[in-house]
């Protein structure tokens, strides 16, 4: 049986999305001991990448790395030819609004998304400005000195708070939405490294971008036509269950994570 | 009379014995005060000096002799904390000297509650500041100064407009958290706020006054070459705001951060949750 495959991400992009995913998860890893130094998995986890040092080595490290991706991301988009796809338009606010009226069910049909669907685009452009925020504040942080000398010490305290706002912020969002939706949701989803995506789901997540692909004939690319492999059922299912409780320990952790944030926003600003 | 000199030679044979166990000097309190010349002898003063250079009394006298007999010389039970500091001056007079322009010791002398040498150093216990154990250890300042500063009625019974949540907010520095996390000991109240001649940053002379702070940040192990900076605006301790151009930036930030992560929360699970509902309600479905 043959099986279409539809190109999704280029080579390029699939090494951005790579380098920057992989410098997330670094930051994240090095990056939430330091805000609870005294929980018992702060410890843990900075005495897993051999001590404080190395932490802090390997976080600056990921954060140019992260630096690099991004800026390299721009001036990817202005050599490349221009795409317009992934912009807000009025189509997102009426799939939003037909989503939340199935999910509710006050209709039978599903939203028909194009190439990116609206939660795509909102993560797309919350990365980037996650990144332009997580980057400058810092590269503030990183030499306070340096920093003092053009911003009074009020930046590099505000840069701090910033800091650690969005990255909980961009945690959640990727921590629990774009895995549960992008890898869980659609498990084993290997689009992140062939850049392909099989014919069913393409019809199944993007109708709008696949009707207007079969009907030009250019996305698909013959190349990319393979044999469906024979999956090992017993293989993808342990695989799942251990995607399952990983993602699941870190929503747990996530949430624990942004509920002691929050209280101890409250403490300080609203109790006194 | 058989019996009396036997009784008085058991009384002979274990007053001998327990003053051979040990010659040092101060034998004579230890039959009483066990818990303290227990404390003094794991000190640093101990072989150096005795009771009485603290407390005073006659060390000579035997401690066999009822105690009155140790104190009938200028004894002092529980010396003031001003007393404190001039015996210690009687050996550590350049850490008097340094001390005594500090904010405690004026306040000492405008006859108030403050900390004294014993207060940070310990009383019978005292270590040198490179022994881990003691008070004065860098790694334990922050927990010495936060005996007192820490403590709400303390702070409240003498109040001098001092906050108690200083230790609480040094503890969101990255100074605080390098040590805690198993890394390097950076800075601690000492360094910045000076040790003996600790004063308030009103103070010109003071190293946290606000004309000093890049200096007393720039020191060579720390941050040289902070001289031009813009340090001066801010308070490091500040937890509830910091005001970039008269906006109470921490403040909206925070509000900010706060919608927002509600926000996001309520909108990434509910989504799920909807997601997971309805893909069961097609399933029923077919």
């Amino acid at each position: 049986m043959v099986e279409l495959k539809f190109k999704r991400f280029t080579l390029n992009q699939r090494i951005q999305h790579i380098i920057f995913f992989t410098s997330f998860i670094l930051l994240a890893y090095t990056g939430f001991p330091l805000k609870f130094p005294e929980e018992w998995w702060s410890r843990w986890m900075i005495e897993s990448v051999g001590g404080f040092d190395n932490r802090t080595f390997i976080h600056h490290f990921s954060g140019l790395a992260m630096i690099g991706v991004s800026i390299y991301h721009v001036v990817y988009h202005i050599l490349e030819k221009p795409r317009y796809d992934i912009i807000f338009n009025l189509k997102d606010l009426e799939d939003f609004r037909q989503q939340i009226r199935y999910y509710l069910r006050y209709s039978d049909e599903h939203p028909k998304f194009g190439r990116y669907t609206w939660k795509q685009k909102f993560e797309y452009f919350g990365a980037g400005f996650g990144a332009v925020i997580m980057g400058f504040t810092g590269l503030l942080m990183w030499q306070p000195f340096e920093a003092m000398k053009y911003f009074p010490i009020g930046f590099v305290q505000i840069a701090n708070l910033f800091h650690t706002w969005e990255a909980v912020l961009a945690s959640i969002a990727v921590f629990i939405g774009h895995i549960y939706d992008e890898h869980f949701g659609k498990f084993p989803n290997l689009s992140w490294l062939t850049g392909n995506i099989p014919e069913e789901e393409m019809r199944h997540e993007h109708p709008v971008e696949y009707e207007e692909a079969m009907k030009s004939q250019k996305i698909v690319n013959p190349e990319n036509m393979e044999h469906k492999e024979n999956k090992n059922i017993l293989i993808v299912g342990f695989a799942k269950l251990v995607f399952t409780i990983l993602f699941l320990a870190i929503c747990i952790w996530m949430l624990w994570i942004s509920y002691s944030v929050l209280t101890e926003a409250v403490k300080t600003f609203m109790v006194r | 009379m058989y019996r009396i000199i036997v009784l008085a030679l058991i009384a002979v044979f274990f007053l001998t014995t327990a003053s051979a166990q040990d010659e040092n000097m101060d034998i004579s309190c230890y039959h009483c005060h066990l818990a303290q010349v227990n404390e003094f002898r794991a000190s640093i003063h101990f072989n150096k000096n005795t009771c009485a250079d603290c407390h005073g009394g006659d060390i000579n006298i035997s401690g066999t002799v009822v105690s009155i007999n140790v104190m009938h010389t200028n004894f002092t039970g529980i010396p003031s904390p001003i007393n404190v500091t001039n015996f210690c001056s009687k050996c550590h007079e350049n850490e008097t000297r340094v001390y005594e322009e500090s904010i405690h010791w004026q306040r000492l002398n405008e006859g108030r509650t403050s900390a004294s040498c014993t207060d940070c150093h310990g009383i019978h216990n005292i270590l040198s500041s490179k022994n881990p154990n003691s008070s004065t250890y860098s790694a334990n300042v922050p927990g010495t100064c936060a005996k007192c500063h820490e403590n709400q009625t303390k702070m409240q019974a003498l109040y001098y407009g001092i906050r108690t949540d200083r230790f609480d907010t040094y503890k969101k520095s990255f100074h605080y958290k390098s040590y805690e996390s198993g890394g390097r000991l950076l800075a601690v109240c000492s360094d910045c706020h000076e040790n003996h001649d600790t004063t308030q940053a009103s103070d010109p002379k003071s190293a946290i006054n606000p004309a000093n702070l890049p200096s007393t940040c720039g020191k060579s192990g720390c941050h040289p070459g902070a001289n031009n900076v813009f340090i001066y605006g801010g308070k490091i301790h500040e937890e509830q705001s910091v005001y970039l151009l008269s906006l109470d930036a921490k403040r909206l930030v925070t509000y900010f951060y706060i919608l927002m992560i509600l926000f996001e929360l309520t909108f990434t699970i509910g989504l799920i949750f909807l997601g997971i509902t309805s893909n069961f309600e097609i399933r029923r479905r077919n």
